[in-house]
């Protein structure tokens, strides 16, 4: 009785990433603890896949 | 007049605008509808004819008549972090924040009445074949005998989900896969199925939107590539995202398609073929794009800030937003 999609899913990989930054309410961004802003760090962000497009998200089907 | 950005505190895409705006000298609040009534509050008084609101989150305080415009990024389910969570407080807080924010006449990016429209996938193949862009044939159905006949007329095809969604019990992906030649569409019965006709693709392209700014990016598939991989989110191939070149005829299709769904925003998926046509194959009203600039270097988080620090056009908007897709 599953439907026919379901044939082609796969689990879905929930990456455990522990962010090397945190939310400052104050900036309204997330700061690096050596303070500095983590989205002007592109090395990171591409270290850490944070604004890549997904598949499986359990919020958004939008990516 | 204050920039309003409807997201989560995670969201490190959202501070790449943040940013440009700061630069900019634009006032921001940041506020995650999750937060309402632990963190963010709001109040909006209907009096003598007239309404003042106010929205507050991390100790900044605006009025809603001073918001220039609304991004609604990544938002939170309203009030999930309230004390008592409950589907009742949701349902309170959302039509209290997004029912005082419809009055506002702040341009929106996207508008929360046309967003939920362009998530429809058929929707979105419909409005794409009727923009002009080439869209691969495709069929939803749930006549197993349906399935079999469009998969002899098209016998190389992709099974992808209608909704975009994927099943969380347990948390299973469902990426776009190609449709084995003996598949027995039997199961195609027990849930709605979207076949289409796999494109045998030199590219994958991202185009993303932003008002009338177009920025494209390309990734080459290997010659060598698998052609049983054809979701690119789950493809193993190392080739980067590289600006691309917009035809005209697909800049025009993409505007048409934007101004009738009421978009201010769009992120374009295309696969191109050999003989370099860009077929539609979906657009993600609220689509990432920081993956794509940390790759490309291209100005999208810069575009997006600019689009919402442009000035607010005096007036209310219409329903759905006709103008929230700039001039």
């Amino acid at each position: 009785m599953q439907p026919f999609a379901l044939n082609y899913a796969r689990p879905a990989v929930e990456r455990e990433v522990t962010t090397p930054y945190v939310y400052d309410s104050g900036l309204q961004l997330n700061v690096t603890v050596d303070g500095r802003i983590a989205a002007s760090d592109h090395a990171l962000l591409r270290e850490l896949g944070t604004t890549t497009s997904t598949a499986g998200s359990k919020t958004h089907f939008d990516d | 007049m204050t920039v309003l950005i409807l997201t989560g505190e995670e969201d490190v895409t959202a501070d790449m605008v943040v940013v440009h705006l700061n630069a900019s000298s634009v006032p921001v609040v940041r506020l995650d509808p999750a937060d309402l009534t632990a963190g963010a509050a709001l109040s909006g008084e209907y009096v003598h004819g007239s309404f003042r609101g106010h929205l507050s989150a991390g100790g900044r305080l605006v009025s809603v008549s001073g918001l220039r415009s609304v991004w609604v990024r990544r938002p939170g389910v309203p009030a999930a972090r309230a004390a008592q969570p409950s589907a009742w407080l949701t349902e309170e807080a959302a039509q209290a924040l997004y029912g005082m924010l419809r009055g506002c006449a702040a341009r929106w990016m996207n508008h929360p009445d046309a967003a939920p429209r362009a998530r429809h996938k058929p929707w979105q193949l419909w409005l794409a074949q009727r923009s002009g862009l080439p869209v691969p044939a495709t069929l939803i159905t749930t006549f197993p005998q349906a399935a079999r006949e469009f998969a002899e007329r098209f016998p190389d095809l992709v099974v992808k989900p209608v909704s975009g969604a994927h099943p969380q019990e347990p948390p299973r992906a469902v990426p776009t896969s190609r449709v084995a030649p003996e598949a027995d569409f039997g199961a195609v019965a027990y849930g709605p199925t979207l076949l289409q006709r796999r494109v045998a693709k030199r590219a994958d392209i991202r185009l993303t939107v932003v008002g009338d700014t177009l920025l494209a990016a390309r990734k080459a598939t290997p010659a060598d590539a698998d052609p049983d991989e054809v979701d690119v989110r789950f493809a193993t191939s190392g080739t980067p995202w590289l600006p691309a070149e917009v035809p005209p005829r697909v800049a025009a299709a993409v505007r048409t398609y934007l101004r009738e769904a009421e978009l201010a925003y769009g992120a374009f998926d295309f696969a191109e073929d050999a003989d370099g046509t860009w077929w539609f194959l979906e657009c993600n009203q609220s689509g990432q794009f920081g993956f794509i600039e940390v790759e490309t270097g291209q100005p999208i988080a810069r575009t997006i800030a600019e689009w919402l620090a442009h000035p607010t056009p005096r007036g209310r908007e219409q329903v759905n937003g006709r103008r929230t897709v700039a001039p």
